[in-house]
């Protein structure tokens, strides 16, 4: 302790042994060993722009979520609705279009009906968010319970709206131009966009007060009460966020697929909350990073990819996907144990 | 043969709803006092079970019976037994009934039976086949081998390969749709090779992301078959973002609204239709020959239909339908 | 000279348990005051009345010879009143900067600032800055609290309260849990803060530690206050009996 005491006052660490000590940084290592082993076992079919292309697209609706399952995750919270809060938001969204179009048939509906159609994507996707944080912050009810019951509200509810089934018609403006449109040719607008909202969100946690404040609920609630944070307001806000971005990924997925895929998106959740949990964010709330959650997302989907190119049988992906998710976790524990012993 | 022989014979009777040119209940014979029956379907509101129902209700009233139709909010036994155990207090004079899962509905359904109910299985059919007076389904490998020709046609004589895309590891009906696909795919299409039967967990997301890597990895991919409603929107998004609608044959299964207008906008090449409202009519024909003391016919495989764009107005009836 | 805080006839109630009967107390620009009694005697459920953390049934509080009403422990802290808590209320995961700016983060200028984006760097510098005045060393400033040592967390916690109270600051038994270098470190802050004309008030069961760094002693017991001592003249033996009610003073209350 003397000698640590006798160390000038207030001192940064270098830049290195900040990265290493960095989360992301192993788990981002983990990432480049896959790409480098599926590039060197299948060099003409994996590692072509394409696949890239193509993983990225796949990943984009994912990724859009988890960084909004981020945040609920470093105030320790959890969300188990998003998917169904999506879906919600994607058949809200469709059903509108549908009405505001001639014939109920949206396929030819120009950008006026579409721009509606993302109004209220994001508006139901909010509401949600809007219910979740209300019954989390201030009925004080535990948030699993809490989004697992919306997780069934939310898609009962999105069942009501059309019987049950996909809307028939999505507009093909919308396919063709959020759904498959490009930027300069190669960059697909659905990449587009959720990297626009990954890097927007990453400054807000990382560099705002709104960011500083989730880690801070995160990491003491009762601290952050008493030094005068709005614990109550800020968490209701978080789900809130969540419940916005998800209703972005509905739209993006409605785009995406054309249809409300009401029986889909079940395991985004999961999916969702293993890529941030991944990516070295701590279920006990207060640490946790949105590069991470990039990385975080993108090793499953890598795995996925990758295996299904070199052709590795499917009831081995499953487990091989598993394996790695607890092993990446697992890992990742180990690390920061022996760090805290020091 | 047969399956065009029993499509045009289906699509007669299917044409005409309100009609009664085979309904034997109408010959009369001793007529029970109960005429209530039931009708247990596999999930709410799915455009097939919604397709059966109105063809169940449309033969119940021509035959002066009455139904009700009840579905669980999942396809899933446990929220499906406790539908069947409470009709024992009701005792209709039959049971129709798609069993969620091949062993579980077992006893509950054997219940019902001793109760002297008639029971009928529709769509899928339990294990046990000492319960049901008659199973109506549709034959599922057959749809497959109908797949394949479908796309041997499609890809009119064309070398390359083709993608299987199967819903969950264990799911009866499309892993005997995607087994009758591969089986006649060698007949008909000797020059298309099968890259295997790949599994979406039902997800349309995983489903196109399977359709690229197939792409990826696979340059000759000329067909991808998806053996139902998830993994063929997933496939037709797949197909899409590769850039390879049109040149890629996708063939679907069932013919669900949204699909329907996939076919009709080019995403998908060709489906293959059940014929739910025939399961649903001949459900309830067979439920009264049975509760009257007639003749009855244990297995009755409902033919599967081809829809191609160009084809599909004249075959409007096979389109499933989200109301009767 | 008015007291800097004073509390007359404080009453609290929970339920049907009466924790403050009358409670009086005060405390002076520049001066130490131990408030200290036996478990029970209502020390806390005092404290919690004077830092807005609960609202007393009755009784008066002045500050600078205005009666005030704290009805949350924001009002007190905006009113210059900041506590230190026993329980350590930082947030482990944030860096020591970001626990001293907890709830008052400097925003950056312009534009940003009204998009909530924080100047992290001249928040480290002011931090680094009140460390160094206040004797607080770290080994880094970057590193999760959580990772420091027990007395350098609290001496954080105890530098977060001092540099933003303006009149008083609150004490719960701030070296409870600490080694006896890292309390002499925190005696020391304390001592630093009261020299810069600030009111201290030290909650503490360590009759020694309450004699050496305290100017004046108040004792409750049951919940009133039943002695004053000026600590330089008072012994270890009158304080354990005014606390155990062998000794009272007829004034106190």
């Amino acid at each position: 302790m003397t000698t640590l005491d006798g160390l000038p006052t207030a001192e940064r660490r270098s830049l290195g042994a900040r990265l290493l000590s960095a989360n992301t940084f192993w788990i981002a290592l983990v990432l480049l060993a896959l790409i480098v082993v599926f590039s060197a076992i299948a060099p003409e079919s994996f590692l072509t722009f394409f696949n890239f292309q193509q993983l990225f697209i796949e990943t984009a609706v994912l990724l859009v979520i988890a960084v909004g399952m981020t945040f609920v995750i470093i105030t320790g919270g959890i969300d188990l609705s998003v998917g169904s809060v999506l879906i919600f938001a994607g058949m809200i969204s469709a059903k509108t279009m549908e009405w505001m179009s001639p014939g109920q048939d949206a396929s030819n509906a120009g950008w006026g009906v579409i721009t509606a159609g993302l109004v209220v994507a994001i508006a139901g996707g909010s509401l949600w968010g809007l219910i979740n944080g209300l019954l989390v912050a201030r009925a004080n009810i535990p948030p699993l319970i809490v989004t697992l019951g919306t997780l069934g509200a939310a898609l009962g509810v999105a069942s009501l709206l059309n019987d049950g089934t996909n809307v028939r018609t999505v507009p093909l403006e919308l396919r063709d131009s959020l759904g498959f449109g490009t930027l300069e040719g190669n960059i697909p607008n659905l990449v587009v966009v959720a990297v626009v909202i990954t890097v927007i969100f990453g400054l807000v946690l990382h560099t705002t007060r709104f960011g500083r404040y989730t880690f801070a609920i995160g990491s003491n609630p009762e601290a952050a009460r008493r030094a005068g944070i709005g614990v109550t307001r800020h968490l209701t806000n978080v789900y809130l966020l969540t419940g916005f971005l998800a209703g972005i990924a509905g739209f993006m997925s409605l785009a995406y697929f054309q249809s409300t895929t009401i029986s889909g998106h079940t395991t985004d959740n999961l999916n969702a909350i293993a890529g941030v949990v991944m990516g070295g964010t701590s279920l006990f709330g207060g640490i946790g990073t949105i590069l991470g959650t990039v990385i975080g997302v993108f090793i499953p989907a890598v795995l996925q990819k990758g295996f299904n190119i070199i052709g590795v049988q499917p009831y081995w992906q499953m487990i091989a996907v598993g394996a790695v998710l607890v092993a990446a976790v697992w890992f990742d524990q180990q690390r920061r144990r022996s760090q805290n012993k020091r | 043969m047969l399956v065009l022989a029993t499509g045009a014979l289906v699509a007669g009777c299917g044409g005409q709803i309100g009609q009664n040119n085979d309904t034997p209940a109408q010959t009369g014979g001793a007529t029970p006092a109960n005429k209530n029956l039931d009708l247990v379907v596999g999930v709410k509101n799915e455009p097939f079970y919604i397709s059966m129902q109105c063809g169940a209700e449309a033969a119940a009233k021509e035959a002066g019976y009455t139904i009700t139709t009840q579905a669980p909010d999942k396809f899933d036994p446990t929220l499906q037994a406790p539908i069947v155990t409470a009709l024992g207090a009701k005792k209709p004079a039959a049971l129709l009934i798609a069993p969620t899962d091949d062993k579980t509905m077992a006893p509950q359904m054997k219940q019902i039976k001793d109760m002297g109910v008639k029971v009928i299985e529709v769509d899928t059919a339990l294990q046990d086949t000492g319960i049901a007076v008659s199973s109506i389904s549709s034959d599922n490998a057959q749809g497959g081998r109908l797949a394949a020709q479908t796309m041997a046609k499609l890809t009119s004589g064309k070398t390359g390969s083709v993608l299987v895309l199967d819903t969950k590891a264990g799911t009866s009906t499309t892993a005997a749709r995607a087994k009758g696909f591969e089986e006649e795919l060698k007949n008909s299409a000797p020059n298309l090779k099968s890259i295997g039967i790949q599994f979406t967990e039902n997800e349309p997301s995983v489903a196109a992301q399977k359709v690229t890597a197939a792409i990826s990895s696979t340059p000759d991919l000329v067909g991808v078959f998806a053996t139902n409603l998830n993994t063929g929107e997933g496939a037709a998004t797949g197909l899409r973002s590769a850039g390879k609608v049109g040149q890629v044959q996708l063939v679907g299964f069932d013919a669900s609204p949204s699909e329907v207008e996939g076919l009709r906008a080019g995403a998908f090449q060709a489906l293959i239709a059940q014929d739910p409202g025939m399961i649903g009519r001949t459900g309830v024909q067979q439920a009264i020959a049975a509760v009257e003391g007639k003749s009855v016919q244990r297995n009755i495989s409902a033919p599967l239909v081809a829809l191609t764009k160009e084809d599909m107005d004249k075959k409007a009836e096979f389109f499933y339908k989200t109301k009767c | 000279m008015t007291p800097v805080l004073q509390a007359q006839n404080i009453v609290k109630h929970y339920g049907s348990v009466e924790a403050l009967r009358g409670a009086s107390f005060e405390v002076g620009q520049g001066e130490v005051v131990a408030l200290i009694g036996d478990n029970g005697a209502g020390k806390s459920t005092l404290v919690k009345c004077l830092s807005g953390a609960e609202i007393p049934d009755s009784g008066t509080i002045l500050l600078d010879g205005q009666p005030v009403t704290l009805d949350s422990p924001v009002t007190a802290r905006r009113l210059g009143i900041e506590t230190v808590y026993q329980d350590l209320a930082v947030a482990p995961d944030l860096d020591p900067a970001a626990n001293l700016f907890l709830g008052r983060e400097i925003r950056r200028k312009g534009l940003l600032g009204k998009f909530g984006v924080l100047d992290k760097a001249e928040m480290r510098r002011r931090a680094a800055d009140e460390f160094t005045r206040l004797g607080v060393t770290l080994q880094s400033i970057d590193v999760p609290i959580g990772a420091l040592s027990g007395g350098q967390r609290q001496s954080v916690a105890v530098a977060r309260s001092v540099v933003w109270a303006s009149k008083v600051v609150f004490m719960d038994e701030p070296t409870a849990a600490l080694g006896v270098v890292q309390r002499e470190k925190v005696l020391d802050v304390i001592k630093r803060v009261r020299d810069e004309g600030m009111a201290v008030v030290l909650i503490s069961h360590n009759m020694p530690e309450v004699l050496s760094v305290s100017d004046r002693v108040e004792v409750l017991r049951l919940g009133r206050r039943v002695a004053r001592f000026t600590a330089a003249e008072a012994s270890l033996e009158d304080l354990v009996g005014a606390m155990t009610g062998a000794l009272t003073q007829e004034d106190a209350a």
